[in-house]
């Protein structure tokens, strides 16, 4: 596949904090989802012996349960204005983010398709972004009182476990989205090396984010990308 | 299906003597709890993992401001509709033919989900130690003697009661005695009732109370969580169908992804994409 010569650019898109706080939460969320899952459907009870019986399932689901409480932390702390940035797109709505939902469903599928021009997060990311807080909320809220169930009314524990039970499953069913655009479909997969070294590809970038790459270069953090080879590009972009 | 049994309690004829305790200790095999002195003449605060019955002993002053002192052999309800069987994850908790719910401890993972939705509190988590020194937990219960019904004898409670306090029996003919038990106390006991709550499908342990259930600290209308039936009758289930109809998505995505990309690979010699 021919690609544009400056594709070799990189530019930087997440912060190392970010880095972090995404590796720790994607690593705590899948621990958990393991240590729960045979729980959750017996069809996985099998995983019982491999985790050192329900009681070593019961002690790692607890030390996930804790190092899943840190990335907001580890954003706040070290990338405040990162982390700001975030909450400030999140409940930024314009129309291009509906318009992105009906390109975006033609492009998950591999249809024809035209990009519209995004912030630093894409509608799609923001939408994640929200149910993936939500989620954290209902599972972290009704977490601890399932784990400390003799400090709460019984009710709330009671409650507790429907939550937790609502709040998993919203959570993974998105999930399994956010990690097939990652990691298989084959025009966000920048996007994971991206979330693992923090950089990606300045055409990816741009393409992808033109706003907040536009933005940028006019900081004068980006280079331009408007040169001939990128030209090249954008002939084709309509038949992409 | 056998014949449905339950445990006929009439507690306006017993004498407080704990037989019941003891003879449950006795056949279960299980280990005294010495207890500090709790202010009256009951042992135990509420049943626990060793202590499956514990007979409460309640000073209540009556309607006519006189005193009585009112007894009652308190153990798991087997509920119709029991809560504890409807949220236990590992289904280590059943009915048996003779509608009693017991717990298999082979299956129990000491989650303690049970505990905390017993709308009676008669379920208790045990901690264990194995050969290695490791802890771990199961929870235990009131079986109501289920192994010696598959023998043909009656709970240990029951047959060692000596006031007649205790009945097991066929579930209407027990429930018609209570009924006209309770006629029969009426003018002692204006507010005596038959206790088996309609919340929970009904029980197997039907109780003759001299009181109002709260006397006791028993619930008036028991039921199932509410939580527990939405959790367990909605939330999970639509939880597994949205984690099937997400992984569905993908694996179609793919699919087409592949397809549209062949296809165009084949019209185009240079690939023709400008997305990597």
């Amino acid at each position: 596949m021919s690609k544009p010569q400056n594709s070799t650019v990189k530019v930087r898109r997440f912060s190392k904090a970010f880095v972090w706080a995404h590796a720790v939460n994607a690593i705590s969320f899948f621990a958990l989802y393991i240590t729960a899952l045979p729980m959750y459907t017996e069809f996985f009870d099998w995983l019982y012996p491999v985790l050192g019986g329900p009681e070593g399932a019961r002690l790692l689901h607890r030390i996930f349960a804790v190092t899943f409480v840190l990335p907001t932390f580890i954003w706040v702390i070290f990338d405040f204005k990162g982390f700001k940035l975030w909450l400030k797109e999140l409940v930024t709505w314009k129309k291009r983010d509906l318009q992105f939902f009906t390109e975006f469903v033609k492009e998950l599928f591999g249809f024809n398709f035209k990009h519209v021009r995004q912030t630093f997060f894409n509608a799609g990311e923001k939408i994640n972004s929200i149910i993936q807080i939500f989620t954290a909320i209902l599972i972290i809220g009704s977490g601890v009182p399932m784990w400390f169930s003799e400090y709460f009314p019984k009710a709330v524990v009671q409650w507790g476990y429907l939550l937790h039970n609502v709040g998993f499953g919203l959570a993974i069913a998105v999930i399994v989205g956010h990690i097939y655009l990652s990691v298989v479909h084959k025009n966000s997969r920048p996007g994971y090396s991206g979330v693992v070294t923090g950089e990606v590809p300045a055409w990816w970038a741009k393409e992808h984010y033109a706003d907040w790459y536009d933005e940028e270069v006019k900081k004068g953090n980006f280079p331009k990308l408007d040169d001939p080879t990128h030209t090249k590009k954008k002939k084709k972009k309509k038949g992409a | 299906m056998a014949t449905e049994y339950v445990k006929f309690v009439d507690v306006t004829k017993c004498d407080g003597c704990r037989a019941c305790m003891v003879a449950c200790k006795n056949w279960n095999d299980l280990p005294a709890e010495p207890q500090d002195f709790l202010g009256s003449a009951q042992s135990h605060a509420k049943t626990t993992a060793d202590t499956w019955n514990v007979l409460q002993y309640i000073e209540h002053e009556n309607s006519k401001g006189n005193l009585d002192y009112l007894f009652r052999h308190s153990a798991c309800f087997h509920c119709t509709d029991a809560a504890c069987e409807k949220v236990c994850p590992e289904n280590a908790i059943s009915y048996t033919d003779f509608g009693t719910v017991v717990i298999d401890h082979e299956k129990c993972v000491g989650c303690g989900y049970c505990v905390n939705n017993c709308p009676f509190e008669v379920i208790s988590l045990k901690e264990y130690v194995d050969k290695n020194g490791d802890k771990y937990r199961k929870a235990n219960k009131c079986t109501m003697c289920t192994d010696r019904l598959e023998e043909g004898l009656q709970p240990a409670c029951v047959t060692t009661c000596h006031t007649g306090a205790m009945e097991f029996g066929d579930k209407a003919a027990m429930i018609k005695k209570a009924e006209e038990r309770v006629k029969q106390i009426k003018d002692r006991y204006p507010n005596a009732m038959v206790y088996n709550p309609q919340g929970v499908g009904g029980t197997h342990t039907v109780y003759v109370l001299a009181e109002k259930p709260s006397v006791y600290g028993l619930p008036e209308n028991p039921k199932v969580p509410t939580s527990a039936v939405i959790w367990k009758d909605y939330a999970q289930p639509i939880g597994k169908m949205m984690i099937g109809a997400t992984t569905m998505a993908v694996v179609g995505a793919f699919i087409t992804n592949t397809i549209i990309s062949k296809k165009k690979n084949g019209k185009n010699e240079d690939g023709g994409d400008s997305h990597e």
